[in-house]
């Protein structure tokens, strides 16, 4: 009972979050930018959630918010799906010196921690949030490659591959018509993991201060811009907190109950 | 019910007492004064650097030749015990007081003004602001061993203002000649009632007390500090400072944001210094150089559109008064006559009509099919990014769109406004003498960085920094440089800068100079 | 013929041996790419100092010879790693100051933040997968893994601002200066930290508890009526301590990059905070240095744990 009840928790929140940010401008009673309320007012009134240190509608900044870090998220998880996915697949099937150069190259990269090859990114291309998505982006692409590659090298087993391959097809061909379609089940619950590793990665750039400008409601600024006034004002920090916390925690609940379903 | 037993939970709870005991020593200073900073600036040497956070400490370590009295306004003696002015304006003749010793014991004398003046106007040592605090210094000239002439190629009114900042201070020709232009920053030697000790950037800066200070201005109450020791650290981050000063880890802290101000002096423990800093306000430069801000009418409708009262309300609570024009309240030259408007955002409608600027069906104004678009650019300091996000809010309300973007440090500051595609931009500085708007609105000013050039302004500026005659007359000339730059709306002003200055109640004699920012540390001691 | 413990013996380094050169290998290939990834990525150092006023233009020639930048980037490289192994990281931008200086000075800061973090979070570890695994089907025993799953999950932003929050409020009404309340605040980000890596212990520790608390030897203790003492809990946790220690070796690299955010969110001096700084002010030299120390960190502690897998497995010895 308990195994099927975290997961659809975890559903109907992603759902409340997806809608939230999707219809922000019609559920949200302010502009997230405008201020329009005395500064650091609590909850309740007019103002749902509260407002920030600047007068802004709390609730309005949260759902906007959510676009903001959703939205930067699904980008990073997209760039590292599809280069990562690429790569790795493409090393699995042309094997050989390409492999070889693949598989070092991949562990030279792992050899710095994730985080911080984003932030070196960032470092060169200058603080934004698109420099954030980029670096977060290529930042995963080493271990997704990594993962797909082992993937592909396991189906590649399967008889029909070698099949195919006596037929006369090229990787290529092998790769669109053959893997993709066999290794999506695995591959949608890893990138669904992955999406959860995108938002803790462009929150916590965010948050360190990479964002650039203040102003985007974006979760990890609203929670950077919650501590100067945080023991008068606690609900500016609980309202991003639970949002990415509850995020991350439902993206991962769901990636193994994905992970499940496909059997092992 | 079976949980590890109770030994194990002990010996548990005394590993993770050890391992969060290892995470850093409970910081119990004994005796001295702890002082908390804000911003780190990238060097600490009074004659090249230019921040206010190096003067706090080292206004100590240094005396200047005289000094400005913060009631009065006058000049009083410092290292000079009386000068005298040609009528020309032209020669200072100052005479020093004898038996002033540094720091290491070399003596103060004529040929150590020489060896000081000379190095800030060497073009090598790429000084910042002292440089430009000399104005057209010529040459230093010893007459003999306590004499000292300085020779102008025109007269400069603000030469006396210079020479009492921390910035001249009267630096030890022996330590800068052996330690050089780079490493003097590390081991600086004045003549003042405070000896430097260690400076570690980004970490704390140490002062000691000189016992062999005997040569205190008038100024000061009290002729000999009562602490021994000084410690200043570096908080950069807005969130710790109120914290800092709460927690018992700071005895006094600057810059404290409004809201924690108002809380902290509630609580009852600490005591709140409203200190007005004279200057430029906190203010934003129109770019006049790139369209739309070339055009003056819209200038104006991004001054009147805003909220100005309500934005200094909402970040600085009541400690601030709204700024009304380039100038500070308090500051030597103010004009109270310059009127920069209060909310008018149907006025600003209608400017921006008139200019061209007409909305579309969703409010977004463009003018030939080009989009209304403004690029704003806040420093870190003063809460601008703050005041920044609501700028960039209402000038979004009025129909523009605006990109805010927030430069880490004055370095980066500088860089972006060298690119020149803001339309607006954050920058002050401090400084009790007028004359500190001469390189913002001078035509060839090293910060004009509203890219104004008019004549009129120019002779105006020089004219009140040559002016020798009567205080008056020079206050006139810039009351006239105000209302040119209200004519051509070329700077939104927000607030006159007021430091919260928070610090424990045991402390007392709490007292700041005529700029605003230094505290005299000599006269510091602790309640009993 | 050689006899056969010192042929073993011999025997048993070759594998060591190579795992260290691959280690440097790696080492060398990531420093690379940090310098690499910053030169391409970044603009024209001087060209910045110039616009920010810290250099004249006379001086601005002088200043790119000084950093090398005249120079083809071959041989920039080369002049890098040279610097490198005399011990010389270049100079900072903005400060002037040498890099292995000031990230040098910031050191300690960070170290014992992450020594106390990895201590708690190896206790924790060891409390949280004992009951997970000991009190089965009691409440501790399912809230201690939930614990440590949430622990991984959990952004380490999120747990530290609420601890924050948390402690701040509960000591609001405490005495200034009250050395329980400051010893809580020094402790209060490695206890952050701590928790967020004590995840992969927890989860080691409390899978070889339970699968030690299956073996014959332990199941016939209890049939001779021994009951479930700590000296039984002692010799079932044995077997399973030292994976988890191998897992210590490989949680420095989790945790450097968790100093960063811990130093934030509790603003506390350190490399993590200089980074930043470092990011936002493009200063290169001193971003290029921390990160490069950080994969040298992280290479070696693999290198360690995999040495130290060697070492304590008996089947591995004996194989070689």
């Amino acid at each position: 009972m308990r195994r099927v009840a975290v997961p659809r928790l975890a559903l109907a929140w992603l759902a409340l979050v997806l809608i939230g940010a999707l219809l922000a401008p019609s559920l949200a009673p302010q502009g997230p930018f405008q201020s329009a309320g005395s500064p650091l007012s609590p909850p309740g009134g007019s103002h749902l959630l509260g407002t920030d240190h600047l007068g802004r509608d709390l609730l309005a900044r949260l759902l906007f918010g959510g676009r903001f870090s959703l939205g930067a998220s699904a980008a990073a998880s997209l760039l590292t799906v599809l280069v990562g996915g690429s790569l790795g697949m493409a090393a699995a099937l042309l094997g050989g010196a390409f492999d070889a150069g693949f598989r070092w190259l991949a562990s030279v990269l792992l050899a710095i921690p994730g985080l911080l090859l984003a932030m070196l990114l960032v470092a060169g291309l200058g603080p934004g949030l698109p420099a954030v998505v980029l670096a977060v982006g290529i930042g995963g692409v080493p271990g997704y490659a990594r993962l797909t590659r082992s993937y592909a090298l396991q189906l590649m087993q399967d008889g029909y591959v070698a099949a195919a391959s006596s037929l006369g097809a090229g990787s290529g061909w092998i790769a669109l018509r053959h893997l993709l379609p066999n290794s999506l089940p695995q591959l949608i619950p890893l990138a669904t993991t992955h999406f959860a590793w995108a938002l803790l990665g462009i929150t916590t750039l965010t948050f360190v201060g990479l964002a650039g400008d203040p102003s985007i409601p974006e979760w990890g600024v609203l929670l950077n811009a919650s501590r100067a006034n945080l023991l008068d004002a606690p609900w500016g920090a609980l309202w991003p907190g639970l949002a990415i916390s509850l995020t991350v925690l439902s993206v991962h609940a769901w990636g193994r109950r994905l992970a499940d379903l496909q059997g092992s | 019910m079976i949980f590890p037993s109770s030994r194990l939970k002990s010996i548990l709870c005394l590993c993770l007492l050890a391992a969060a005991a290892a995470c850093g020593q409970a910081g119990t200073q004994e005796g001295g004064l702890r002082y908390g900073l804000t911003l780190a600036p990238s060097g600490i040497d009074p004659h090249i650097h230019a921040s206010v956070e190096l003067g706090i400490p080292l206004s100590s370590v240094y005396d200047t030749l005289v000094f400005l009295d913060p009631e009065t306004g006058q000049f009083v003696p410092g290292l000079a015990e009386r000068w005298e002015v040609t009528p020309d304006g032209l020669r200072y003749t100052f005479h020093l007081r004898q038996g002033v010793v540094f720091h290491d014991g070399s003596p103060f004398n004529a040929e150590a003004v020489r060896a000081n003046l000379s190095r800030v106007l060497d073009p090598e040592n790429r000084s910042q602001r002292a440089l430009s605090m000399l104005g057209p210094l010529r040459e230093v000239q010893v007459l003999d061993e306590f004499t000292v002439a300085l020779d102008l190629e025109a007269p400069y009114a603000p030469l006396l203002d210079s020479l009492s900042q921390v910035y001249l201070g009267m630096a030890s020709p022996q330590a800068l000649e052996q330690w050089g232009p780079a490493d003097y920053q590390f081991h600086q030697v004045g003549t003042g009632p405070y000896r430097f000790v260690e400076y570690l950037p980004n970490d704390r800066l140490i002062l000691e007390r000189n016992p062999d200070y005997a040569w205190a201005p008038a100024i000061y109450r009290g002729s000999d500090a009562a602490i021994d020791t000084i410690t200043f650290r570096f908080y950069e981050d807005v969130a710790t400072r109120a914290l800092a000063l709460e927690s018992g880890e700071v005895d006094v802290i600057g810059e404290l944001p409004a809201l924690e101000a108002r809380r902290l002096a509630e609580v009852g423990e600490f005591e709140i210094y409203p200190v007005e800093i004279p200057g430029q306000p906190l203010q934003y430069f129109f770019n006049t150089q790139r369209p739309p801000t070339d055009d003056p009418r819209v200038r104006e409708a991004l001054v009147l559109g805003v909220d100005r009262a309500a934005i200094v309300r909402t970040i600085f609570g009541e400690y601030s008064p709204v700024a009304q024009g380039p100038l500070a309240a308090v500051t030597l030259g103010f004009s109270p006559r310059q009127d920069f408007g209060g909310y008018d955002p149907e006025g600003a409608a209608e400017l921006l009509d008139s200019a061209g600027w007409r909305p579309d069906t969703q409010g977004h104004r463009a003018r030939n099919g080009d989009p209304l678009q403004l690029l704003l650019i806040a420093p870190n300091w003063g809460s601008n990014p703050e005041v920044g996000q609501l700028l960039a809010s209402a000038w979004d309300a009025l129909g523009a769109q605006v990109e805010l973007q927030v430069a880490p440090g004055f370095g980066p500051l500088n860089e972006v406004q060298q690119q020149g595609e803001y339309h607006a931009i954050g920058m002050n500085t401090f400084g009790s003498d007028p004359d500190l708007l001469r390189p913002f609105f001078a035509s060839d000013g090293f910060f004009n960085w509203s890219g104004y050039r008019d004549a009129g302004l120019d002779l105006l500026l020089d004219q009140a920094a040559q002016s020798s005659t009567s205080e008056d007359a020079r206050l006139a000339l810039y009351a006239g440089v105000a209302g040119k730059i209200r004519e051509q709306w070329l700077i939104l002003p927000v607030r006159d800068y007021v430091n919260l200055v928070g610090a424990s109640r045991d402390l007392q004699g709490l007292r700041f100079s005529a700029q605003g920012w230094f505290p005299y540390l000599i006269e510091l001691s602790w309640r009993r | 013929m050689v006899p056969v413990p010192h042929r073993a013996q011999l025997a048993a380094l070759v594998p060591a041996a190579r795992r260290v050169l691959e280690g440097l290998v790696t080492a060398w290939a990531a420093i690379t790419l940090t310098f690499l990834a910053l030169r391409l990525s970044a603009g024209d150092p001087v060209a910045s100092l110039l616009a920010q006023g810290a250099t004249t233009p006379a001086r601005a020639e002088a200043l790119r010879h000084e950093l090398g930048l005249d120079r083809p980037l071959v041989e920039q490289y080369t002049g890098y790693l040279a610097g490198l192994a005399r011990g010389k990281l270049g100079n900072s931008l903005y400060t002037g100051q040498p890099v292995e200086r000031v990230i040098a000075s910031q050191f300690p800061a960070t170290l014992q933040l992450g020594l106390a973090s990895l201590t708690i979070a190896v206790l924790l570890g060891l409390l949280l997968g004992t009951v997970g695994a000991w009190s089965g089907n009691t409440l501790p025993g399912r809230v201690a893994p939930a614990l440590s799953g949430l622990a991984t999950s959990l952004p380490v932003a999120t747990t530290g601002v609420l601890a924050l929050l948390l402690f701040g409020l509960a000591v609001r009404s405490a005495p200034r200066g009250d050395p329980l309340v400051t010893f809580g605040r020094t402790a209060l980000p490695a206890v952050v930290l701590g928790y967020a890596a004590s995840g992969p212990f927890a989860r080691a520790i409390q899978s070889g508890l339970e699968g030690s608390l299956r073996a014959p030897f332990v199941l016939a203790a209890r049939a001779r009526g021994v009951r479930r003492s700590l000296r039984l809990l002692w010799h079932a946790l044995r077997p399973s301590l030292p994976p988890a220690v191998s897992l210590i070796a490989l949680e420095a690299a989790f945790l450097f990059s968790g100093t960063v955010v811990t130093e934030t969110v509790f603003s506390r001096p350190g490399l993590g905070r200089l980074l930043i700084r470092a990011i936002l002010q493009g200063d290169f030299p001193i971003a290029q240095g921390i990160v490069g120390l950080a994969a040298l960190f992280y290479v070696g502690s693999q290198v360690l744990a995999d040495l130290m897998a060697l070492g304590l497995d008996p089947r591995i010895r004996r194989a070689s």
